[in-house]
């Protein structure tokens, strides 16, 4: 649609891309408390697809896109580093239920990895694929890095959380409501363990400790997962 | 501008994440590494500094917004996993649904002794 000087031109400096991330971000966030907030179709969701959108319109390349978004996307690693901070400060939550998350942790961050890979595997999905869905319960910068460590492709992981999180937050509430389970510990817990960033916005809906929990999960998983898939999947020659 | 210098902090730990990777081969992204360094720094510390959490907390807050341009790239792969669709989707929703109820399920015996306060 633009004339492919006026795209050269544009998209000569990263400015171009930055802003249009940031338009998109913007309008995403208010259609979004527009729609009343549906768990469903977050935010990121519907500011990805206005972005994506206007890139098929406007004729530009995603490569050309990604390219100057670079610029954004560098910062991720410092705010990585950062979500030490909110880690240190659940310290104290840790040391209280240590035992039952020892337990606990481990096989259920493995198990959320090994059962969407084993079932994508006998259901004959190639490998990149594979690699890509393995970190589908991690917060996404640390499921970034793991991604990039497996070789699997980034751009079909984002796709594999967003559809994890959604799923996570179906679940959870349907199976809490099954097995009669109103601890909010363990709802937001299961909540970030499974569904990371997404499920632990929707913890925060039901309740402060329940948003807690969600915290701790996610970050927890995050570095078990970070630290540990990475030798698996070597072990299991992937 | 007391952010500035908790930027720096962030960055720091970053740049000596990628140090430990280059020379242990570890296979963790730096981020990790700095992540679990800053936890442990502030824990020794006991407390976290003005400064650093002006830097950190408006970065998480941009989390979602930093991963943007990576999530846009899955409209654009679509055409590569013809045929394969399937297996992702069953494997995500079907493995989340089982790795959801395995969660409960032993969270709800393990926490029987703990009462909430």
């Amino acid at each position: 649609m633009l004339s492919e000087p006026l795209v050269d031109r544009l998209t000569d400096t990263p400015l171009f891309a930055v802003g249009l991330t940031l338009a998109a971000y913007l309008l995403g966030m208010a259609l979004f408390r527009r729609l009343k907030q549906p768990p469903w179709f977050p935010a990121i969701l519907i500011a990805a697809l206005l972005l994506a959108g206007f890139l098929a319109i406007s004729g530009i390349h995603y490569t050309v896109y990604q390219d100057g978004a670079r610029w954004l996307s560098v910062l991720l690693g410092p705010a990585t580093v950062a979500l030490g901070m909110p880690l240190y400060q659940q310290l104290p939550r840790i040391r209280e239920l240590w035992r039952p998350l020892v337990i606990c942790l481990p096989i259920s961050a493995s198990l959320a990895a090994l059962y969407a890979v084993g079932i994508a595997k006998l259901m004959g999905a190639s490998d990149d694929v594979i690699a890509s869905l393995a970190a589908k319960s991690v917060t996404a910068p640390i499921a970034i890095g793991i991604t990039e460590q497996l070789g699997g492709s980034v751009a079909l992981l984002m796709g594999a959380l967003l559809i994890t999180g959604v799923a996570a937050i179906a679940f959870v509430s349907l199976v809490t409501r099954v097995m009669k389970i109103r601890d909010e510990r363990l709802i937001g817990f299961a909540l970030g363990l499974n569904g990371h960033a997404l499920g632990t916005v929707r913890a925060f809906e039901i309740g402060p400790t329940a948003g807690a929990f969600a915290s701790l999960g996610m970050s927890l998983t995050g570095i078990f997962t970070a630290l540990l898939l990475p030798w698996g999947w070597r072990l299991l020659g992937g | 501008m007391t952010a500035l210098g908790g930027f720096l902090w962030l960055i720091s730990f970053w740049l000596i994440g990628e140090v430990a990777v280059y020379f242990t081969a570890l296979p963790i992204s730096s981020g990790v590494i700095g992540m679990l360094l800053l936890c442990i720094t502030l824990a020794l510390r006991g407390g976290v500094p003005e400064s650093l959490a002006a830097a950190a907390q408006p970065l998480i807050a941009l989390l979602a917004m930093l991963i943007m341009p990576g999530v846009v790239g899955v409209f654009f792969i679509a055409g590569e996993l013809v045929g394969q669709w399937t297996a992702i989707f069953v494997g995500l929703v079907l493995g989340t649904l089982l790795s959801v109820v395995t969660t409960l399920w032993l969270l709800q015996r393990l926490m029987r002794g703990h009462h909430a306060e």
